[in-house]
């Protein structure tokens, strides 16, 4: 676990394929203008941070790939392929809807990829819905394409429109710490009442509980939970939501 | 005018502030201040204080400037009503907050990795809060702090200071009266690498103190 800022080297590790992730940038090493150093000898490529972040890395085994990260702040959403996202549909055309994801492009979701859609039974959504969704398609050059089945079974498996709730906007690594199942805080919170919620990687999260009161606690919660203002053990957790509900 | 005029350099060695020539001010730096910008920070050296906001990756605002393969960058200085001496009208300042505009917009441009974000656009906003000299290095550091907060990947980090001479001594990081009577050097390096990205004077220097200024720079950033 190390801090790094942009611009630090990082050294290689030993294993011999190496898959980088965010924030990390490969450069064949360029011969520094300062007129105190001494020009590098090796030609070999050295890794270079580009983000303030925590360095991380998943290294399975001595002789299987290992992939590299930097773990860093930010609430601007990157889209990449094959994540989950939720998306608020602002125009509708003949053949499909344009959802707004966050990104820097809108993305665009054909009216078809849906479960079961036909021709003739495609499904009706209103501007302002708000989808679950999948990334099919997502490259820096070109819009991206989001989809409302998954790929492998053809069935919805939760995607498609979300009804009622409440949407949050937080930042991307709230999102990634709430989708590793050992995070405490949305089983903390299910402790107290049943609840259903949404997780996108794109910073938001959608969720519905029994009650409006129910709903305003856990938004405000996970709010400050963002904000840094609670942390999250179970002690704090429930006294915030009593606090909340009252 | 006034009665005393206040001196760059006593006798002493000390400045007008009570600093010795290569003391730069007191600096503080936070992260984060403002909630709903992408990326955010506010730099105070001595009585100047920039807020930096970015806002980005995301849609340009103005089709013209879009390009295929890059990210554009846009500045935009804006200087609060009350900062500085309150005698400048905004005609005056227009020009050259649009120059300071552009010269953070050179510094920038070779160290965010615009290609990682093609057709959209990073937009940074510099608020200057309280004006007392060196606004362009300040705005500089605050940018590269927000750049970073925002979580856009950078080469390397850029920092600046403002150099001046007087007579034949090298002073750093000036302020409001020092910067108005000396010759004016702003550097923007690169830490890691010492490579410089902005180096941009307005008055006239011998060419000899030239190097040796910048050099000076590129060490005291």
């Amino acid at each position: 676990m190390s801090l790094v800022l942009p611009g630090d080297a990082i050294p290689l590790p030993a294993s011999s394929s190496l898959t980088l992730g965010p924030g990390l940038t490969a450069s064949s090493s360029r011969s520094s203008s300062s007129l105190l150093s001494e020009p590098d000898e090796s030609s070999a490529p050295r890794l270079a941070a580009t983000k303030l972040g925590v360095l991380g890395s998943n290294s399975k085994g001595k002789e299987k790939g290992e992939s590299m990260w930097v773990e860093g702040r930010s609430k601007r959403y990157i889209p990449a392929q094959k994540e989950l996202v939720l998306g608020t549909i602002i125009a509708r055309h003949a053949e499909g809807y344009r959802v707004d994801i966050g990104s820097s492009q809108m993305a665009s979701l054909d009216a078809l990829a849906f479960e079961g859609a036909t021709k003739r039974s495609k499904p009706n959504l209103k501007v302002g819905t708000l989808v679950y969704a999948r990334l099919s398609l997502a490259n820096r050059d070109m819009e991206p394409e989001i989809e409302c089945f998954d790929a492998a079974t053809g069935k919805a498996e939760g995607f498609g429109e979300l009804k009622g709730g409440l949407l949050l906007t937080v930042s991307l690594e709230l999102c990634r710490q709430l989708l590793s199942p050992k995070h405490p805080l949305l089983q903390t919170l299910a402790g107290q009442f049943p609840f259903e919620t949404a997780i996108g990687m794109n910073g938001r999260i959608w969720v519905k509980a029994g009650s409006v009161g129910e709903t305003i606690a856990l938004k405000r919660v996970i709010e400050a939970v963002n904000n840094g203002e609670l942390g999250t053990s179970k002690t704090e957790l429930d006294g915030a939501v009593k606090q909340m509900l009252a | 005018m006034s009665s005393s005029r206040l001196e760059i350099l006593n006798d002493g060695g000390l400045r007008h502030d009570a600093r010795r020539p290569y003391e730069l001010r007191s600096t503080s730096f936070s992260l984060g201040t403002h909630p709903t910008a992408d990326g955010s920070s506010t730099v105070t050296q001595g009585l100047t204080s920039v807020s930096v906001t970015v806002f980005g990756p995301r849609e340009p605002k103005q089709r013209a400037g879009v390009t295929h393969d890059r990210a554009s960058i846009v500045v935009e200085v804006g200087v609060a009503l009350w900062a500085g001496t309150g005698a400048q009208r905004r005609t005056r300042g227009d020009k050259r907050l649009m120059e300071v505009g552009a010269a953070i917009r050179q510094t920038f441009e070779p160290v965010i990795m615009t290609q990682l974000y093609p057709r959209s656009e990073i937009f940074i906003n510099v608020q200057v809060i309280s004006a007392d000299g060196g606004i362009l290095p300040s705005s500089i550091n605050a940018t590269t702090l927000a750049l970073i907060d925002a979580g856009i990947s950078l080469l390397d980090y850029v920092t600046s200071v403002s150099i001046g001479l007087h007579l034949t001594q090298p002073l750093l990081d000036l302020s409001a009266p020092e910067e108005n009577d000396l010759p004016t050097l702003v550097v923007a390096s690169l830490p890691g690498s010492g490579k410089i990205t902005l180096a941009q004077m307005e008055t006239r220097l011998h060419v000899d103190r030239f190097e040796e200024m910048l050099l000076l720079g590129v060490e005291a950033g």
